[in-house]
Order: structure tokens, then C-alpha cells, then sequence
């Protein structure tokens, strides 16, 4: 019993990691931008998907292809992004229309994958994804641990490049107000664009770490919206260390109900845990 | 370096609403010039103006740094502040969820200011001790005189050689007024600043004033040359002393 409890823990732990890595995109994009990016899973999928690609037709190791694939959807971020600017930031009508523009951008996106790639599930297979290590009682199977490991180092650094860079600090402060952040001679287009951008690159390298823990179909990326959204409220909207810290109590509490009362409860519990947060700390976990 | 902001013949306003009507203004290289008028009376709309934050309808605005001429109208707000000027902005606009230094920092953002960010933050906090004491706490819970020590110093991190002020003592008790006013000459003198500042407290502003212009419906309705010169005016008299 304790060694269930306690590999059910770690395995959350893992879980959680990988959480915070689909997730920190959209602390990007949701929670500094107030861009409501409803497509960003569907974009890990894509990354999940080229990945595959990567690795099967050029025998890239995964979490390689998901690195060189992040400047790559950088770019298709910038484009997004001044898209989503032109067509409805610039005038103000972004709250509803652009919430349907990224649906629009979700189901593109799926039917594309699955007019390429079919209904199929596709997974990839590298020397080390069904290796484990053991410390004690607990198994730490390799498919869990290396994107957990990838998972804090692609956040680490985010936190670096917004708290210790320029471009980063005007992230940081691009919403709360445009017209100073102009007079401090930025431009505040610019910053959200690099800004989008960095929040899709993490999709690439989040898809790659999906692929790496078990077989994705193209609408996969569906189940994992409601979670990934949860996990940036309850991290406070926007704080890096707030969506790590929310993403790892997330899995480990999934991960307790998945072993002592069925997977089919833990869906549930990411949103019970969301309402119960919102009723006694609105401003999430982490909220300033 | 020498700077010095010239407006000619400026007209300005909001859609149809014409403000500013052909309003013409110098402030020479070192100097502290006050523009003062009651509310509604253009003060902003001029400042805003030499900002880039709105676009005057017609007339010109330049400044002239070591003799070579810019043209500023037309220019957007980020490209007058990469010109080496800065605003301390009506109502202050901090980034509320920013620590002090977060928004202090933001301020160096301009290439010219980023490598001397350490310097001037060492300044800043030497010349607002408070601010030091308070660096980590988020700049939208600070009283008032806190937070318009923030815009100042937010202001002085770009590195600028002229400083724009819009109203430094709204909303702040007169004993902040004073010390803020107080403050404002020692970065003048410290820094060799070349000073605009739009306030409607006349006592106050004349204190550091080498000259200043008085703006009536949006025309300069006195041009005084110097301190004296505007508390010996008779319009002065009637619109800020109740004589």
C-alpha cells in the first residue's frame, strides 16, 4: 500500500512536469497576453506530429526534433499573433471573435493532421523510452522522466528570459499597459509577437514530449485544454514558477485518484480543483 | 550634450474637438520651463503632442540636439524617447503588477540606457531612498507620492537629456507637492536635464521655473521670461493668486 502511495506520487510528480511543459506556452499567451490561444493544444499536437515525421524519416531523436521545430513555430507564432492583431485586436472586438478565430485555428489544425496522417494513433520509439530506474520502491520509467527534466529546464529558462532580458521584462508588462510600455520605447505590437511566438515555440518542444509519452491521434489535443487552462488560472495568470507549482499538484493529485479510485475520475478532479482555487483564491496560487 | 525642444505654430486635438491652436513653445537646452494653465486647457494635449502620443494637425515640432536638427512630429512615442526624451506621464502609468524595480528597469529599456542600467538604478534609489527601501513590493500598492517617485525615477532610467512632466502633484498632499517639485530641481541640476513641466499648482511650479508660459483655451495667453515675470502678471494674479 505505501509503495503504491508513493509511486503514485512520483509518477504525479512526472506527470506534472509534463504538465507544466504544454502549459508555460500558454502562461505566455493567456496569462501575460490575454490572448485566449483555445488552438495551443492542438498546436502541441502539430508539434507531436512533426516530430514523428522527424523521427521516422530522418531518425531524429524526439526531444532533438521538438528543439530544432521551436524556431520554426516561433515564426508561424509571429504570424498568428499579427494576424490575430490585424484582423481583431487592433479594433478592440477580441474577446469573442478571437476566441473563435483560434476554434477556427483548433479544427484547421486537426483536420489537416488527420487528412495527412489519418485517424491513427502514432507513437515513436527511441532506445530510452522503455527503460526505467528504480530508487527504492519507486520506478521512474524513462518516458516520464525525460519530459519532466525537459520540461523544468524549457521553463527555467523561460523564467530567465522574462525576468532577466529586456524584451522579456516588456512582456512582462505589455498588458497591464500599452502606452507606458511605448513610452518606455518599446513597441508593444513587437513584444507581443516575440512573445506569441515563444509561447508556440514550447508547443513544438511540448509535442515532442507527448509523442515521447505514448501514442497521439490528431484530436488528442482536445482532452488537455481544460486542464492546461486550469493549470494557469491556478497558477496566478502568468507566473512561470506559479504554472510549474500547479502543474505538479495537478498530476500528483490525478495521479492519487487514477490509482486509488479509477483514471476515469481524474478529469474531474482537475476541475474541482479549479472551481475550489477560484472560490477561496481568485488570483490563483501565485496571482500578484 | 545640448537639447532644446521647439514648437511652432501647433494645432492639435481629439477628432473634431480642436484643442491646441497654433501654440508655439521653446525650451532651451538646461532650462526648466513650466507650462501653466487650469484644467482643460490644452496643458496634456501639448504635451502629448511633443511625445508622439498624438499627432498634431498641423505646425512643426523638433528638437535640436548638439546643434543637429530632429523632427519629432510625426514620429511615434517609442521613437522620441530612443531621442533621449522622456515623459512622466499624466496619472504616472506604472506597471501596477511590477515590483519598483521591475518598472525601474523597464525604464533603461532603450538601447542608449541599457548599459548604464546599474548606474542609474544605483541613482535612482540614492535619490529616492524610499524607493530602495521598497523595491520589491508591486508598484500599485504605494500611496500616491510613492508612486510618482516611481514615474520620476522610471523617467530618469531611460538617460534622458530632456524630462517632460505632466502635473507631478495631482492627487498628492502639498507637502508631497513641495518635496516632489524640491526633487525635480535636484535631478534638473544633477543631471543637467533639460526641464518641461505642465502643472496647474502655481506656487509650486514657479519655485523652479526659469521661465514659463501660461496656456488659456489652448493659445499662450503669457509668455513670462522669468519667475518674477509671471507672479508680477496681472492675469496671474486673477487666475492662480485671487487678486
Amino acid at each position: 500500500m505505501l509503495d503504491l502511495f508513493l509511486n503514485a506520487i512520483a509518477a504525479g510528480i512526472l506527470l506534472g512536469g509534463f504538465y507544466a511543459a504544454m502549459t508555460v506556452g500558454l502562461t505566455i499567451s493567456f496569462g501575460q497576453l490575454d490572448i485566449v490561444n483555445i488552438a495551443h493544444p492542438a498546436f502541441i499536437v502539430l508539434g507531436s506530429f512533426c516530430t514523428f515525421v522527424l523521427h521516422e524519416h530522418a531518425g531524429l531523436d524526439p526531444l532533438l526534433a521538438g528543439v530544432l521545430l521551436a524556431p520554426a513555430f516561433f515564426c508561424i507564432g509571429i504570424g498568428v499573433y499579427s494576424v490575430y492583431y490585424g484582423s481583431f485586436e487592433r479594433r478592440g472586438d477580441e474577446s469573442l471573435r478571437g476566441l473563435a478565430f483560434f476554434f477556427g485555428i483548433m479544427f484547421i489544425l486537426e483536420v489537416l493532421l488527420i487528412m495527412t496522417f489519418g485517424v491513427d494513433y502514432r507513437l515513436v520509439e527511441t532506445s530510452y523510452i522503455g527503460e526505467s530506474i528504480k530508487i527504492g520502491v519507486i520506478g521512474l520509467p524513462f518516458r516520464m522522466l525525460v519530459p519532466f527534466l525537459a520540461a523544468l529546464a524549457m521553463a527555467g529558462g523561460i523564467y530567465l528570459y522574462l525576468s532577466k532580458t529586456f524584451t522579456g521584462r516588456a512582456i512582462l508588462a505589455v498588458a497591464q499597459d500599452r502606452l507606458a510600455l511605448q513610452l518606455m520605447g518599446a513597441d508593444p505590437v513587437r513584444t507581443k509577437q516575440i512573445a506569441f511566438g515563444i509561447g508556440l515555440g514550447t508547443a513544438a518542444v511540448a509535442g515532442s514530449l507527448l509523442i515521447m509519452l505514448g501514442p497521439v491521434e490528431p484530436s488528442v489535443g482536445r482532452l488537455y485544454i481544460g486542464r492546461i487552462f486550469a493549470i494557469v488560472v491556478l497558477g496566478g495568470m502568468g507566473s512561470i514558477g506559479g504554472t510549474i507549482v500547479a502543474a505538479i499538484i495537478l498530476g500528483v493529485v490525478e495521479s492519487m485518484v487514477a490509482t486509488f479510485y479509477g483514471p476515469s475520475w481524474s478529469p474531474a478532479v482537475a476541475f474541482g480543483f479549479l472551481l475550489m482555487t477560484l472560490a477561496i483564491r481568485p488570483s490563483g496560487l501565485f496571482g500578484r | 550634450m545640448a537639447s532644446r525642444i521647439v514648437a511652432e505654430n501647433l494645432s492639435a486635438g481629439y477628432g473634431a474637438v480642436q484643442v491646441l491652436h497654433e501654440v508655439s513653445l521653446r525650451v532651451e537646452s538646461g532650462e526648466t520651463v513650466v507650462l501653466l494653465g487650469t484644467n482643460g486647457n490644452g496643458k496634456s494635449t501639448l504635451i502629448k503632442c511633443l511625445t508622439g502620443i498624438i499627432q498634431p494637425t498641423s505646425g512643426s515640432i523638433y528638437l535640436e540636439r548638439d546643434g543637429e536638427r530632429i523632427n519629432l512630429a510625426g514620429r511615434s512615442p517609442q521613437e522620441i524617447v530612443n531621442l533621449g526624451v522622456a515623459l512622466v506621464p499624466e496619472g504616472r502609468r506604472l506597471f501596477p503588477k511590477l515590483t519598483v524595480t521591475e518598472n525601474l528597469e523597464l525604464g533603461a529599456f532603450r538601447p542608449a540606457a541599457r548599459e548604464r542600467l546599474k548606474d542609474n538604478l544605483a541613482f535612482c534609489f540614492e535619490a529616492f531612498p524610499r524607493l530602495a527601501e521598497r523595491r520589491h513590493q508591486m508598484a500599485g500598492s504605494m500611496s500616491g507620492g510613492e508612486q510618482q517617485m516611481v514615474a520620476v525615477a522610471r523617467a530618469m532610467m531611460s538617460d534622458p537629456q530632456v524630462l517632460l512632466i505632466d502635473e507631478p502633484s495631482v492627487g498628492l498632499a502639498p507637502i508631497l507637492v513641495s518635496r516632489m517639485i524640491e526633487k525635480i530641481k535636484e535631478l534638473h541640476d544633477h543631471r543637467a536635464l533639460t526641464v518641461l513641466m505642465a502643472e496647474q499648482n502655481f506656487n509650486q511650479a514657479i519655485k523652479i521655473a526659469d521661465r514659463g508660459y501660461i496656456i488659456v483655451h489652448g493659445e499662450i495667453a503669457f509668455e513670462g521670461e522669468s519667475a518674477d515675470a509671471l507672479k508680477n502678471n496681472e492675469m496671474v494674479k486673477q487666475l492662480y493668486l485671487g487678486a
